[in-house]
């Protein structure tokens, strides 16, 4: 036996010694690798998947960058009301230590992403969220910056600055424009809208608007009928909403079905989906969604990208694959600034990320979270008009058309 | 008030028609069918795919759809059910296996997002303060309807007593000539179609995705539990004490607190009558 241990371990040593260069070499033209943690069956999955191949092809077709391609690899987060973290958590730690990525770019649930974030931690990986809006994902670089400073949060913007905007929304048009003096505030029972709710009665109560109710309902909540009720009662003037996982469709069906005398709109995450107005038969008709993007000059970028992924993907796009398009791009311009793709350098250059991308110009601040605001990257509040028409009513500056009501009620 | 009535009866009379489907193949064939509510999502897709796709009208996709998921049902027990009926647990398994298989199926073919069925009716109507969709009151009377169809079925035709005969006592219906394989065959078809015709009825109202089964099994079960396993008055009693509990928990205290309903019945009745109201074999 120990004839040929000797010799062998020699050998061994030999080929580790033989030319380190053509190791370097290998290392430094093998592609960089992009985890697309996402939630592949949906649309905000789908979305965030095809963007990022269309950003990569576009940067692999001018040579990648430090003569590095781009490759991607796709994990499922799986669906977050019924999965709960653990999908998410094993696609992250798949993606991390098995394939071995150089970033991920992803995120959909604010709890899934909750449940990733030690894993992604302990990884040292960059994480580029584009789907997330808790505020406590970005506090976890305030808390522990050394260990959460891979940490990044592309888009959308967090739900504490969608509560603002969307307490602008409510006195500045609803009840500045529209003289509105008492709504409802309903949300599903989710991690991103549990601090929401309460901030957005306290913003409206503030301007001296009426909340008689201000309720959260089940994720899995299949008749809404109690509900309206309750608010029809109130005497409520709007009804504002905040969903994502909850079906929206039902939602607006049923209230559309029982011509419920109080207007909608707020956050409604399906609503913001191209396809949705014809989805629920039209039922969505007055209803406003905020959303990030839409095909409008929101950038110089906004409209050719649009266009772009429509014609690639048959079908318009929703909020991640505008954060999943600019992501790609973002870590690029980090390494090529590092000039390395080694983690530490790249999350130093991408804390000076200034780029502007399809709904609007990104940089980050402080806890690596989405700067917003004039100037930066906004929530737009747009109204599903007549034959699925989408009309911004709100920011001011922004409008592009006149707020409606619901047929079966007298127009304002 | 009033509001409560309404939407209690609408709600219980879906209910009803789930839950009698899920008793009646267990009362008759001891089929403890983990697939029910994937008779109803089928149901629900079938009259998505007929009116979206195929273009047909939406009276003949309904009309279409309950004999196709009925049939299906018969395929599962004949196919699948039936080898393996000996053994309670194997027939879990694979009626669990068939729940899955059509839940991937549908998204497969479907994909995730949430379809739109159009409603039969397009009135509201507005009475005593409720506002209310035709569909709604269409999905009341036709579970209505459906559930007195099988009563009278039950009781007054001689493929219903051979049914009834069968579920007294399997062994004594057979010597009687009585071929009871045909009659479990029938009874899950049957079931099925009752499943899918609840289905087609909620659709336009509620939410078309390849999981919309697994809730309404859980509300099934939930109901067969407190009404006692094989009892159809049972199932009915069940399902009306669900039904308006919810919703009374819903307009009274919070539409959140709503869901838990289903689960404290069912612990409740485990504790206190194990049995459920009627929960004696055979008590048609």
């Amino acid at each position: 036996m120990k004839r040929f241990l000797f010799p062998s371990i020699a050998v061994a040593m030999l080929a580790l010694a033989a030319d380190p260069a053509d190791r370097v070499m290998a290392q430094q033209t093998k592609p960089i690798r992009i985890g697309v943690n996402t939630a592949i069956q949906a649309q905000v999955g789908r979305d965030a998947i095809d963007s990022v191949k269309m950003a990569i092809d576009e940067i692999n077709a001018q040579g990648g960058v430090l003569g590095r391609k781009f490759e991607m690899i796709v994990a499922d987060e799986g669906e977050a009301a019924t999965d709960g973290p653990k999908v998410g958590i094993a696609a992250v730690n798949k993606l991390t230590s098995e394939d071995h990525v150089d970033v991920l770019i992803g995120g959909y649930d604010s709890g899934v992403t909750l449940g990733e974030l030690p894993h992604i931690a302990r990884a040292k990986t960059i994480f580029l969220g584009i789907g997330s809006a808790s505020p406590a994902i970005q506090q976890k670089v305030k808390e522990d910056y050394e260990r959460y400073k891979y940490i990044f949060r592309v888009n959308p913007i967090n739900s504490a600055r969608q509560s603002q905007a969307l307490i602008n929304f409510i006195t500045g048009k609803l009840k500045g424009d529209l003289g509105y003096k008492k709504m409802s505030i309903i949300g599903e029972n989710a991690k991103w809208v549990q601090d929401m709710v309460p901030a957005i009665k306290k913003g409206a109560q503030a301007a001296g608007i009426e909340v008689p109710v201000a309720e959260f309902f089940d994720v899995q909540t299949a008749d809404f009928s109690p509900l309206f009720a309750k608010v029809k009662d109130s005497g409520s003037q709007y009804l504002i909403v905040i969903i994502s996982h909850g079906s929206s469709d039902v939602f607006v069906k049923q209230w559309y079905d029982a011509k419920v005398p109080v207007p909608i709109g707020g956050i409604d995450v399906k609503g913001m989906d191209a396809n949705f107005f014809d989805r629920v038969g039209g039922k969505s008709i007055a209803e406003v969604s905020a959303n990030f993007v839409l095909r409008a000059p929101l950038t110089p970028v906004t409209v050719p990208w649009w266009d772009k992924f429509v014609s690639l993907n048959k079908r318009p796009p929703v909020y991640t694959a505008a954060g999943a398009y600019a992501a790609v791009y973002i870590y690029t311009e980090a390494v090529k600034r590092a000039g390395s793709t080694e983690t530490d350098a790249v999350v130093k250059e991408l804390e000076k990320t200034d780029f502007v991308g399809p709904a609007g110009r990104v940089q980050f601040d402080a806890t690596h979270d989405v700067k917003d605001g004039p100037g930066f990257v906004n929530l737009l509040f747009v109204q599903w008009q007549a034959n699925g028409e989408r009309v911004v009513v709100w920011p001011k500056e922004l409008v592009t058309g006149k707020m409606i009501n619901p047929p079966w009620l007298a127009q304002n | 008030m009033v509001q409560i009535l309404v939407y209690g009866a609408v709600i219980s009379a879906i209910y009803a028609m789930l839950a009698v489907g899920f008793t009646l193949i267990f009362g008759v064939a001891r089929i403890l069918n983990l697939a029910h509510g994937s008779f109803y999502a089928l149901g629900a897709y079938l009259v998505y795919s007929l009116t979206a796709d195929a273009r047909l009208p939406l009276w003949l996709a309904c009309l279409l759809a309950v004999p196709l998921v009925g049939a299906f049902g018969v395929v599962v027990e004949r196919v699948l059910v039936r080898p393996l009926r000996r053994s309670m647990l194997a027939v879990l398994l694979i009626t669990l296996a068939v729940a899955l298989m059509v839940e991937q199926a549908l998204l497969l073919i479907f994909g995730s997002e949430a379809r739109n069925v159009p409603s039969m009716v397009d009135a509201t109507y507005h009475f005593a303060g409720v506002d209310i969709s035709a569909q709604r009151l269409l999905a009341l009377g036709g579970g209505v309807t459906i559930l007195a169809g099988l009563w009278l079925f039950m009781q007054y035709t001689r493929l219903g007593s051979a049914i009834l005969a069968i579920a007294q006592d399997a062994e004594a219906a057979q010597y009687m000539g009585i071929p009871s394989d045909r009659i479990y065959s029938l009874v899950m078809g049957l079931s099925a179609a009752i499943a899918a015709s609840a289905g087609i009825l909620v659709a336009p109202f509620q939410t078309v995705i390849p999981s919309m089964g697994l809730l309404p099994l859980v509300k099934a079960f939930a109901i067969v539990v407190v009404g006692g396993l094989g009892s159809i008055p049972g199932s009915i009693l069940g399902a009306l004490l669900l039904g308006y509990s919810e919703t009374i928990i819903a307009f009274q205290v919070s539409i959140e607190w709503s869901q838990i309903v289903s689960v404290a019945a069912v612990f409740t009745t485990l504790v206190l009558r194990p049995s459920g109201f009627f929960g004696k074999r055979a008590s048609f």
